[in-house]
């Protein structure tokens, strides 16, 4: 979890965790209980699976549209944003950190993450 | 200068559009037409559209099960595609739900190319207030 | 004969594919290029796997029994409708298919 605790030490950033793309497992660090950890493990999980269902319909539309495969998605909110690139989450405050900064940083320490696993 | 025209000012903007809650592509600005066109921004559009909806619910959902705020309403949706990233927004309709209007202004949206993509310049285009009209 | 295609026989049943975890067609009868039904079956996976993820979430909220798992699908179009249980997936007329009946019948084959 190299990335995961680089991540931590960054401004802003609340809590990383990764999960499997396939059955229940996960792991995180920072401020998240259990729990909480899990159910964010299970929305993330979710999220990328459609994203990823999206990204293979636009290549069967318009193939080489430059969104598949999906690398990740954002949910930004009033207070918190969350960050997925691959297989990890990142829970920000967006008072704190820099979107850009965590965005780029993640792209490009997970950019060798294979979909292969979806 | 309109926000769609705003958007396209974005380093690595590529297209900037303005949809319904139910996905319908209203209008659009495209930069590189021969990479993107309407077609693909009409699914784009419907796309973000279920992603908006997905991500409302699970900020609606997670804010009432555990005791964090701040999720709610959901003020961007970003998909960071493989070369491009799509960011959508639909805040602009939360200011006239508050003012009591049952008649929303769209969605809007932009999409850029990874490399140039500055995600917190687009979240403050999109963010920033206009007078309820 | 393939236990799924006895699903054909039903009134407005235009298609029906039996596909792996993976999304790969193993075999599809019905009124459809061999090529559409690959991709039949791929979106029918992709789709089965966000209908399963959602109804997660919508159980971990609510704390209501009885979503999950999700026994299937149904995306009803204007001429058309699709239906999804487990590994299989139907193209349907949705003016006069017997609905009930072929979501009945999807359930049995897909336990064989």
């Amino acid at each position: 979890m190299g990335t995961a605790n680089d991540l931590l030490a960054k401004p802003g950033v609340i809590a990383v965790g990764e999960y499997a793309y396939r059955g229940d497992r996960f792991s995180y660090r920072g401020a998240l209980t259990e729990e909480y950890a899990r159910m964010a493990s299970i929305m993330c999980r979710a999220t990328t699976m459609g994203a990823n269902m999206e990204g293979a319909m636009f290549e069967a539309l318009r193939s080489g549209s430059g969104l598949h495969p999906p690398r990740g998605w954002v949910v930004h909110g009033p207070a918190h944003t969350v960050c997925v690139i691959a297989n990890m989450f990142c829970l920000l405050d967006n008072t704190k950190a820099s979107i850009n900064d965590i965005v780029g940083f993640m792209r490009k320490e997970l950019a060798n993450v294979t979909p292969d696993m979806i | 200068m309109t926000k769609l025209d705003e958007l396209m000012k974005l380093p690595g903007a590529m297209a900037a559009f303005e949809f319904r809650g139910s996905g319908e592509l209203l209008e659009q600005r495209i930069a590189y037409p021969d990479r993107i066109d309407e077609s693909i921004l009409d699914l784009l559009a419907h796309m973000c559209a279920a992603n908006m909806s997905i991500a409302t619910m699970q900020a609606r959902g997670w804010e009432k099960v555990t005791t964090m705020k701040g999720f709610y309403p959901v003020q961007e949706f970003t998909l960071i595609g493989f070369d491009w990233s799509v960011v959508v927004s639909g805040l602009h309709r939360e200011q006239y739900k508050q003012a009591g209007k049952f008649s929303l202004p769209p969605f809007m949206g932009v999409v850029m190319a990874n490399d140039k993509a500055d995600y917190e310049a687009a979240f403050a285009i999109l963010e920033k207030q206009e007078p309820v009209q | 004969m393939s236990m799924i295609r006895r699903l054909l026989a039903l009134d407005g049943v235009n298609v029906v594919c039996h596909f792996r975890d993976d999304g790969y067609l193993i075999e599809g009868y019905g009124l459809m290029s061999r090529n559409d039904m690959g991709r039949l079956a791929q979106f029918a996976r992709d789709y089965r796997r966000m209908i399963q993820g959602n109804a997660d979430q919508l159980a971990m909220f609510t704390n209501m029994r009885g979503w999950t798992p999700p026994r299937g699908w149904v995306v009803r179009g204007v001429t058309q409708s699709v239906c999804g249980v487990a590994n299989l997936v139907c193209v349907v007329d949705s003016d006069g298919a017997p609905l009930n009946e072929i979501l009945l019948e999807l359930r049995e084959v897909s336990h064989w």
